[in-house]
């Protein structure tokens, strides 16, 4: 699987951002009871570009009030280099999924399922550039690589891929990694716009995963309420 | 059409168990969250919230949210319907409210009004008598709605407040305006469409006004699912719009499906609230 690192330059504006939304105001002095979580997060990834610890997001969040917690600390910024981790993995995978259809590994694609993974991995890479932005605007490294040990067992799942169907099941996957995290988040998040952006994120990787669903033949509306069962929170 | 209909049978058994499931976690919760509710009575109105809110919703109003520019461009507002809807769009929120119980209540009235629609639309006879993967559609999301309005009412009762069993009274008087209109199943699917993003960027919009946290899970995890009933709509109102009618299908012909439907369930790469309901529109009186 390829984890090469995305061109932040060519990822389009992303539209949220750029209708109004100021950045710093994800800047929030948290008081997070759930650090530790939040930490697994943000250092899922040994990567050295990845961007933030939770002791170093809290350092930023807190305008200068450290918090040394061991293995603790968090705020909107931890969040955020995590979730921007989650959409790297996102866009390796739909990425290596292409690229494997392209050199014919897959069979017969069907060109809905094509369109599908094109059109996803564009919008996990307007997701990642936009926790990106907001990273970036606070003073953090941008998130390049990502969570390892999520990392490790996508590229073992791929590794058994074969056809279309595999792919949209590691998709399904990962797609709803995504959502259920991006929903447990809305209860750690402080910021508004934090978690509007992570709302607006979660809207989409949930539409994914209703197309997934209708493409595997299951139900595409499972759930009454949507759960959190998948967040890695 | 082809279908298989036990198959059907079965996703549909196994979504129902994952709502017994999930009810069963919103009521246990149900308690903690009355004790809350009590504990909030009587309190006195945070100022600084309600200029909060009103601040957000300017913000709202000028980005062309709460609906209208939307509306507008889907014909569906004009002439008394629009003057009505100006007056509510443009009332703001009051000191005296309490601004999360009139966005559960308002979120209540949404829920209600798409449970009619669907409730409507499963008389029509090619609704009825149709493709059976759409009525059963219509049957399991019409369920889905009853519970969530069921979900915020509890919500809004244990913060304090009332529950709202009416309809929306923006969209309300839109939706029986548009049902004569409801002469095939594409304009049906286009109504149930509207229906559903106008309450999934609500519950959006929301996620920056709210200021409990359990509601705010609450709402984003309705919102999860009204977002996945529309992109489903509008994957269907592409095939029909196609005359690929045939191909709405569990499981589908994946093969024979046009590439569009691989990406028309989701037009944006971060959703943007433009057809939001403001907090007090559907607030109980």
């Amino acid at each position: 699987m390829s984890t090469q690192t995305p061109d932040i330059n060519e990822v389009p504006d992303v539209p949220v951002v750029k209708a109004g939304m100021n950045r710093r105001r994800f800047l929030v002095t948290s008081g997070l009871a759930a650090g530790a979580a939040v930490a697994v997060v943000a250092c899922g990834s040994d990567g050295d570009n990845n961007a933030t610890s939770g002791a170093t997001a809290t350092t930023a969040a807190a305008g200068g009030n450290t918090t040394t917690t061991a293995g603790g600390g968090g705020g909107d910024l931890a969040i955020a280099a995590g979730a921007a981790g989650l959409e790297v993995l996102a866009v390796n995978t739909y990425g290596a999924a292409l690229d494997a259809a392209a050199a014919g590994d897959l069979g017969e694609v069907p060109p809905a399922v094509a369109e599908f993974a094109t059109t996803a991995k564009k919008q996990h890479q307007d997701a990642l550039d936009a926790w990106n932005g907001v990273l970036a605007d606070n003073g953090e490294p941008e998130v390049t690589d990502p969570p390892a040990d999520l990392e490790t067992t996508v590229n073992e799942a791929f590794a058994q891929v074969t056809d279309p169907a595999g792919v949209a099941e590691l998709a399904l996957m990962l797609e709803t990694i995504a959502s259920h995290t991006y929903l447990d988040a809305q209860a750690m998040l402080e910021g508004g716009d934090a978690r509007v952006l992570a709302a607006s994120i979660q809207y989409v990787d949930q539409q994914h995963a209703a197309i997934l669903n209708f493409v595997l033949g299951e139900y595409p509306v499972p759930e009454v309420f949507q759960s959190t069962d998948q967040s890695i929170l | 059409m082809s279908i298989d209909d036990r198959a059907l049978g079965e996703l549909l058994t196994e979504s129902n168990d994952l709502q017994v499931d999930a009810l069963r976690v919103n009521r246990e919760v149900q308690p903690a969250l009355a004790d809350i509710g009590a504990s909030r009575k009587g309190r006195p109105v945070d100022l600084d919230r309600v200029r909060s809110v009103n601040t957000e919703r300017r913000r709202i109003l000028r980005n062309g949210g709460f609906g209208m520019g939307a509306l507008a461009a889907r014909g569906l507002l004009g002439g008394a319907f629009g003057a009505a809807v100006l007056n509510i769009v443009a009332r703001p929120v009051g000191a005296q409210e309490n601004v999360d119980v009139m966005i559960l209540n308002t979120a209540s009235s949404l829920e209600n009004l798409a449970v009619a629609a669907y409730g409507a639309a499963l008389e029509l006879p090619f609704i009825k008598n149709g493709n059976a993967v759409v009525k059963a559609f219509a049957e399991t999301t019409m369920s889905q709605h009853e519970e969530h309005s069921a979900a915020f009412n509890a919500q809004a009762v244990a913060l304090g407040g009332g529950e709202q069993n009416e309809t929306n009274p923006k969209y309300t008087p839109i939706v029986e305006d548009a049902t004569p209109g409801l002469t095939g199943p594409a304009k049906v699917v286009d109504l149930a469409a509207t229906l559903e993003e106008v309450a999934a960027d609500t519950y959006l919009a929301n996620m920056g006004l709210l200021d409990d946290a359990e509601t705010r899970t609450l709402m984003a995890s309705v919102m999860g699912v009204e977002v996945q009933h529309l992109a489903t709509l509008l994957a269907v109102k592409a095939l029909l719009a196609a005359d690929a009618g045939d191909l709405i299908a569990l499981p589908p012909d994946l093969a024979a499906l046009p590439a569009a439907a691989g990406s028309v369930g989701f037009p944006e790469s971060l959703a943007t609230p433009d057809m939001a309901s403001p907090p007090e529109e559907g607030a109980v009186q």
